[in-house]
């Protein structure tokens, strides 16, 4: 028996949940972030968005369509091909726009969305002491501990208003199987106050209760459910497709100016129209045979 | 009969070579990945991979071009989070960090944050790096570092514009002062020379050179006076091995170099070489790590 059904469209659940001027974050770390969330985002237009930054490749994105106007970040890289050159634009000249940068360390965010998750004010980490990150980031204290005196930093609890994650499997209560690396998956979900999930698929509860230890979110901490296959398309997602490394590479050449990146926006993103036409232009062809080369090295036994 | 190597294959091996059987290293993204997956496959079968997102022992046949990705969980002994992989990495657990870096100077710290320039500021910086990602906790937190970078003079500064990775900091007794419990950086591999530190001024000296190189060339790609160690001797060249490994592991030159990323390949050259690395019929020699054995894949006819 269901007891809440949270499934939606993608389409609907960003527009219901991400509104202009929040702060917005998702997980995924280089691979399996949730592309198809990224896009949505971008053709809805949405704007004024505070980043924290749990991810690599999307915030790039958002930050060359201009949604973003602050980024509290550790890491913005295109994996595998390159610079994030959205990112240095922003921050080197200002195009499309300027933006507000805090940086952590990746530890450090994970931390702070720990702090988030079990609403508490900080944590401590033994990293970032004695580098520069707190020098430019006021918001990292470094204190004596009120025990024994020693030297640690402290960073301040994430709250984002929206975290999106993209899982491999989920029930439509929203309960999250994740394979592969967890990231920061786990903890945002929590963290969040609102999180959307997007799936590769949508599986009966019955499935999820038969591994109850695979379970990375349970749904109490899940908004939204959409099902969307692909969804990290052209990264990959452990047990499902392998990343689309000549995609990624032609993605790369499209983000050396402004305006390139902002054609290959308009022909990928609002043009395809939503994330099958995405899907279509792709290609079916290719899609099955990243599918065919993440099964050969890797095949989810349930 | 002798096979032709690289610098930058000599390099890697000098960096796996670093790494001691049934250690614990930690992983980050580039040539560090391809040289614990060399040091994985030749003296060090017994070595546990640890990647920040969460996978730990992986041993996969495809290599991992990011610290995420699907091979990152292959065969591994555990898939965690990152929370989890930074404090076992704080409680010290991991005894040897491998980075990268985009400017270092002579006490070891690392800049991937920001260049700024003759008159640029963090905020308004000449170039905009990713940022730390995950380098920060590494050179915090880890019992020692190995660094490999390229011996280039823009990048061997005598002080950082920015400390994003901690070495020995001011020099000295900086860093035990800091509150760092980790280490610190013991080597330096580039594709010219490796250096290392010394023992009370943490100041980098030269310690090995590579063969046909003079000390005068080196001097001229460093940012400071540098130090001779009165023992410097010539470095081992790479085994037939070693090579093969790694020509195997990045067929597509993605971590080697010698082909642009924005060279144009189609899907179907990418889908045949991973295939063929599937599909292996053993020639060069096979590997026993983990337990798991490899026949390595023929080498695609360029």
């Amino acid at each position: 028996m269901i007891s809440q059904d949270k499934t939606m469209l993608l389409g609907e659940a960003i527009d219901r949940y991400v509104r202009d001027g929040c702060s917005i974050s998702q997980c995924g770390l280089i691979m399996r972030e949730p592309l198809a969330a990224c896009h949505e985002i971008i053709r809805q237009g949405k704007k004024n968005l505070t980043y924290i930054g749990g991810g690599a490749e999307v915030p790039n994105m958002l930050i060359g369509a201009g949604a973003v106007s602050r980024a509290e970040t550790g890491y913005i890289w295109i994996g595998v091909v390159g610079a994030g050159l959205n990112y240095r634009r922003a921050v080197e000249k200002g195009i499309p726009n300027k933006i507000e940068v805090e940086e952590y360390s990746l530890n450090g965010l994970s931390m702070r969305f720990m702090a988030g998750a079990m609403d508490v004010p900080f944590l401590p980490t033994r990293s970032l002491l004695g580098s520069d990150l707190p020098r430019f980031n006021q918001k990292i204290k470094i204190i004596n501990d009120p025990y024994e005196g020693q030297q640690v930093a402290l960073v301040p609890k994430a709250q984002p208003d929206v975290g999106i994650i993209h899982v491999q499997r989920a029930d439509k209560m929203g309960n999250c199987q994740i394979w592969g690396y967890l990231g920061m998956d786990a903890v945002l979900a929590r963290a969040a106050k609102k999180t959307i999930i997007t799936a590769e698929e949508i599986v009966p509860t019955s499935e999820i209760r038969k591994i109850p230890n695979m379970t990375a979110i349970p749904h109490y901490c899940v908004d939204a459910v959409a099902h969307v296959p692909f969804g990290a398309h052209p990264q990959s997602c452990t047990g499902y497709y392998w990343v689309d490394v000549p995609f990624r590479r032609q993605f790369m050449a499209c983000n050396q100016t402004h305006e390139d990146y902002m054609q290959w926006v308009k022909e990928w993103i609002i043009d395809a129209g939503d994330w099958n036409g995405y899907l279509e232009k792709v290609g079916t062809d290719r899609l099955a045979k990243l599918q065919e080369l993440e099964k050969d090295n890797c095949r989810i036994p349930v | 009969m002798a096979l032709a190597y690289s610098r930058r294959e000599m390099m890697v091996s000098l960096c796996a070579r670093e790494i001691t059987d049934l250690e614990t290293i930690f992983i980050g993204v580039g040539a560090p990945l391809l040289a614990g997956m060399v040091a994985l496959r030749t003296h060090a079968p017994n070595v546990t991979m640890v990647f920040e997102a969460g996978g730990i022992g992986a041993v996969s046949r495809r290599i991992p071009w990011t610290i995420s990705d699907s091979p990152t969980t292959d065969n591994a002994l555990a898939a965690m989070e990152m929370w989890r992989v930074m404090a076992d990495t704080q409680r010290g657990y991991v005894n040897v960090g491998m980075l990268g870096g985009a400017q270092i100077d002579k006490f070891g710290n690392l800049n991937s944050t920001v260049i700024m320039g003759e008159n640029g500021t963090y905020d308004d910086p000449e170039v905009r790096l990713p940022g730390s990602g995950g380098a920060n906790d590494v050179a915090s937190l880890c019992g020692r570092t190995v660094i490999i970078m390229r011996l280039e003079k823009r990048r061997f500064v005598e002080r950082v514009d920015y400390i994003t990775s901690p070495g020995y900091l001011a020099g000295g007794e900086a860093r035990k002062l800091s509150g760092l419990k980790g280490g610190g950086p013991v080597a330096v591999v580039t594709d010219r020379a490796v250096f290392r530190f010394d023992q009370l001024t943490k100041e980098m000296y030269l310690a090995e050179i590579f063969p046909g190189i003079t000390v005068e060339e080196i001097r001229q790609n460093i940012g400071w006076d540098l130090k001779i160690s009165p023992e410097m001797r010539i470095a081992e060249p790479p085994t037939e091995r070693e090579v093969m490994t790694m020509r195997e592991l990045d067929p597509l030159g993605i971590i080697l170099g010698g082909k642009g990323v924005l060279q144009a390949e189609s899907f179907d050259d990418f889908y045949r070489l991973m295939k063929q690395s599937y599909e292996a019929d053993g020639i060069c020699c096979d590997s026993v790590c983990g337990g798991i054995t490899f026949r390595p894949f023929i080498l695609p006819q360029s």
